[in-house]
């Protein structure tokens, strides 16, 4: 009996052995390094004296790369506007174009050659001198390697020629004229340092990085850290903190707590809920600021492709005008803002965002309509849709029902649409939601086959591309909805001679107005149901950091600015011991139960052993 | 569990008398289980190449959603990643790839997929390979404990929470153990695998990586422990009518020692295979619990391949997840036989 009881016991403890084998290589390996993946790319950590003036902002951006030809996810985009200045920059007050590498700028031939001069003086983080070569190097490589126009190939798509008759003076020759300033957006790279490396485009550039902004790449460690330093010899002064370091937190609520506890510093895109939950705890600051995001109901107005032919299963209803600007009459976005987004935002007009004053479409325009039940119906009256026996609306025997798209993964949208439904069969239209993912949403979207949907887009300061997706010229060319960026497949030539007066017109005040006029046309045409511009929801802690600069000026962001104003003014408060006192505890206790856990182990053999003794 | 019957007197003659033809069957059965593992893991290569293709949506335009690009861009882009390839092809260029390990390059970090996934594979062993000890001790452990005095208070006590902890999803209970242990009485980090400023010692970095395993550990273990507790319940209570308890209580041996010397080692049997056919669903598992702790492992790189979406990466982790779960389960099938000679001799 003995024996055999024993043989099994011994080939459980193997198997027990080899399961807690498989374990040990992991705990050894990150015993050594413990520092985790990819521990070559990183350097030195901050060491403790120097996190009083590290700025820990949680994260769960996307990195495909730091390279500024080809990376195109937001949150190393937003790193390159930090490492590499650009000719010219947006201004902190309101996004109109200011001094970058460029200290001025004019035009001539009607804005079709740009002449740039650069300041005097500036310098590499290497030590080298900035020149105009390095700027004829970045152009020339996005211009001529398709795989280096990723990023920014758009930006030049309209560029003939660039010359540097001197090392200050660069000279850019358009195909056409242009008013958007060409000197924006794109990072300038040293030549001296990039024209060494064999193959840039699949260049990660994550270390070492020589660049000309206010802060530099000091090291990455993918889905860990992103360490950013500042550069004394920034231009316009250095920034008065150490470093920026970027935190990875996958889920949202983590970094909340993140900030409670004083693991980071600062966290961005936070949802009204979360807000309204840090608003009063000790030590943390809230901030809602304007957006650079407008939100809207897209409407199916008959997609075509530029040769015009039709694709997509639309209601046809929705082609007629009347039907959707009765759709916009008898949406309430006032309590839509109120309701589902807490009030944090500003009323859209139009697709251009309120945080660009200077183009927006002001919210006492003449076309501007008020939401009204009353009118809508009216209109529909007029547009020959007779209200039926079950209160739906009919014309031809087809009554009035329209598919609504809901991502059902979005809170907002879901509460949204049941604001939305009512309103709709208030004035005699079935809305029928269809929930779905994103990529359902997208893929469907794209290819015309829906009525309405829940959308959006994020606006840089200059509004010509965002104007340009609602011309014919991009809609797409397949039937698949390929080949084109339109907003919302609507297009009208009318609308099309704006955009080309607007894109030459180098007087802003008349730029202004034509932008304007574009606006108003594209609200009465009602290719969408424009919502909010949502604010974008931060908290940092205040007993940290303090003096962050807002863009715009008034009401503005901190975070994912179109500027680099956010970081370089802010400074510590001085009283860091609050903050770091977490981690420390927690080693303590995490040693404790492991030191208990071990000597327990070590009585309970020594006790069973003993037993056994006295016993068998 | 129904199989499990009492060790019977056959049993321990075939133990005692050793063994009888064993090796052409031994054999035979080796290549089938192999065999069948093998198929399997072609069906999912095969299944993670169109399940993926299938998904509604283009990446590119996922991946250019938010930015000003134009369709010339796009293209660009689409070619780059070889999305511009026929689909026979793309399959072929996959499949001859795959074997080798090869699963391409990640759409979002620009790198192979499989030197992504052996840099993310430890992180999650360690993670994960923890919890599955500790639970698999605690649930074993505690499992005899109440099986062996089942109906009494412990035994209420224990299954009783145990069920609880298990029903509760995993998500919340790491949020709050997160929000309680992390956000309001600092006692673990937030997440991670190491602070952001990691002490310089050796031992301090130790530690500093055992503090944040403590809470994504603690939430694996109390949500997994339960079903060992379940099976180690009910295998000793099966055992507990066997004559050859009674042999040993009659031999005047303690009532403890009866437990640990006799019955739980028989107890143990069904208990051990099942282990191994969960350990590949737990890895799998730890895409939740990685999640909600941002720790830097295979899971958390599913999760956000999901978001890209990555498909290549997607690809990756689907065919290593499964082929964990795949082999595992071989390992689960072999040593039950080797185990317990009743499946040998049938």
């Amino acid at each position: 009996m003995r024996t055999r009881h024993r043989k099994h016991l011994m080939r459980v403890l193997c198997v027990a052995a080899a399961t807690a084998l498989m374990a040990t290589p992991a705990t050894m390996a990150s015993a050594s390094a413990p520092s985790g993946i990819r521990a070559a790319e990183s350097t030195a950590p901050p060491t403790s004296d120097a996190d009083s003036k590290t700025l820990r902002i949680a994260t769960s951006g996307f990195v495909d790369s730091f390279n500024p030809f080809t990376s195109i996810y937001l949150l190393p985009t937003n790193t390159l506007r930090y490492t590499y200045e650009f000719l010219v920059q947006f201004a902190q007050e309101d996004g109109s174009p200011t001094k970058g590498l460029a200290d001025s700028w004019e035009t001539s031939e009607g804005g079709k050659v740009w002449t740039f001069t650069l300041q005097d003086g500036l310098k590499w983080s290497d030590g080298e001198p900035i020149t105009s070569e390095d700027v004829k190097y970045t152009y020339e490589t996005m211009m001529s390697d398709p795989a280096l126009g990723v990023a920014n190939g758009n930006l030049l798509a309209n560029l003939d020629s660039i010359d540097t008759p001197d090392e200050k003076t660069v000279v850019l020759t358009m195909t056409a004229p242009q008013a958007p300033n060409p000197g924006v957006e794109i990072p300038v790279v040293p030549k001296h340092v990039w024209e060494k490396i064999d193959n840039p485009a699949e260049y990660p550039n994550d270390k070492d990085v020589v660049g000309s902004g206010p802060f530099l790449l000091e090291s990455y460690k993918a889905n860990q850290f992103i360490t950013l330093k500042a550069n004394p010899d920034f231009w316009r002064g250095a920034p008065k903190i150490d470093k920026i370091q970027y935190i990875y937190y996958t889920n949202s609520d983590a970094q909340v707590q993140a900030l409670r506890s004083g693991d980071v510093d600062m966290v961005t895109g936070l949802t009204a809920t979360q807000y309204e939950a840090l608003k009063n705890v000790d030590g943390i600051t809230v901030h809602s600021g304007q957006g650079r995001r407008y939100s809207s109901i897209g409407l199916n107005s008959g997609w075509k492709t530029r040769t015009g032919e039709a694709y997509g299963n639309g209601n046809p209803a929705l082609q007629d005008v009347a039907v959707r600007q009765a759709i916009r009459l008898g949406t309430d976005i006032e309590t839509l803002l109120d309701k589902v987004l807490g009030g944090y935002g500003v009323l859209a007009t139009s697709f251009v965002p309120a945080s660009y004053p200077n183009w927006t479409l002001p919210a006492d325009s003449p076309v501007i309509m008020k939401y009204d039940p009353d009118a809508a119906k009216k209109k529909l009256d007029e547009a020959g849709w007779a209200v039926g026996a079950d209160g739906i609306r009919v014309k031809d025997g087809q009554p009035l029902k329209l598919r609504l798209f809901v991502d059902s993964s979005s809170i907002t949208e879901q509460s949204e649409a049941e604001y939305f439904v009512p309103w709709m069969k208030e004035i005699g239209i079935q809305v029928d939601i269809e929930s779905t993912d994103v990529d359902t949403i997208s893929a469907e979207t794209s290819a015309g086959n829906y009525d309405m949907y829940f959308s959006g887009w994020s606006m840089g300061a200059d509004p010509d591309f965002q104007l340009g997706i609602n011309t014919c010229a991009n809609l797409p060319t397949g039937t698949d909805g390929s080949g084109g960026t339109s907003q919302d497949g609507w297009c009208d030539p009318e609308f099309d001679k704006l955009y080309d007066e607007q894109h030459t017109e180098l007087d802003p005040e008349k730029r202004k107005a034509l932008v304007q006029e574009m606006l108003e046309m594209n609200y009465e045409a009602t290719a969408q149901v424009a919502t909010w511009y949502a604010n974008s929801l931060e908290a940092y802690r205040s007993d940290r950091f303090t003096d962050f600069s807002l863009m715009p000026k008034k009401g503005g962001i901190i975070a994912n600015q179109s500027g680099y104003w956010g970081y370089l003014t802010v400074h510590a408060v001085g009283d860091a011991e609050t903050a770091k006192g977490g981690p420390n505890v927690g080693l303590l206790v995490t040693g404790g139960v492991v030191g208990v856990l071990v000597i327990g182990a070590v009585i309970l053999l020594m006790v069973r052993r003993r037993r056994s003794a006295d016993i068998e | 569990m129904s199989d499990t019957v009492p060790a019977t007197e056959a049993v321990i003659l075939e133990e005692q008398g050793d063994s009888a033809p064993r090796g052409t069957p031994a054999l035979k059965y080796a290549l089938t289980k192999i065999g069948g593992a093998l198929i399997s893991l072609v069906m999912v290569i095969i299944l993670g190449f169109f399940a993926f293709k299938i998904l509604p949506g283009d990446p590119v335009k996922a991946m250019a959603r938010d930015r000003p690009m134009s369709p010339e861009q796009m293209e660009q882009l689409r070619k780059q990643l070889g999305l511009d390839r026929p689909l026979l092809q793309q399959f072929t260029d996959y499949i001859g790839n795959v074997f080798t390990l090869n699963f391409g390059e990640s759409y979002v970090y620009h790198e192979s997929v499989a030197s992504l996934i052996g840099q993310y594979f430890w992180n999650t062993i360690l993670l994960t390979g923890t919890a599955a000890v500790l639970a698999i001790s605690l649930g074993l452990w505690l499992g005899q404990k109440a099986g062996w005095k089942h109906g009494s208070t412990f035994d209420k006590i224990t299954s009783g929470t145990s069920l609880v902890l298990w029903s509760v999803p995993t998500f919340w209970l790491g949020l709050i153990l997160l929000m309680v242990f992390g956000g309001t009485l600092h006692w673990f980090p937030t997440g991670g695998m190491v602070s952001s400023s990691p002490p310089a010692d050796a031992i301090g970095q130790v530690f500093d990586v055992i503090s944040h395993m403590v809470l994504p550990v603690a939430t694996m273990v109390a949500v997994v422990y339960a079903q060992y507790v379940m099976v180690m319940r009910a295998s000793v209570m099966e055992e507990m009518s066997a004559d050859y308890l009674t042999t040993a209580r009659a031999k005047g041996l303690r009532d403890d020692l009866v437990r640990t010397r006799h019955a739980v080692p028989n107890a143990l049997l069904p208990a051990v295979t099942l282990v191994f056919m969960h350990i590949g669903g737990l890895i799998a598992g730890a895409v939740t619990v990685e999640t909600v702790f941002s720790w830097p492992g295979l899971g958390k790189l599913t999760f956000e391949a999901i978001q890209g979406p990555d498909l290549p990466l997607l690809q990756g982790t689907f065919v290593v997840f499964s082929a964990i779960i795949i082999v595992m389960n071989l390992f689960a099938d072999f040593i039950y036989r080797w185990l317990d000679p009743r499946v040998r001799r049938a």
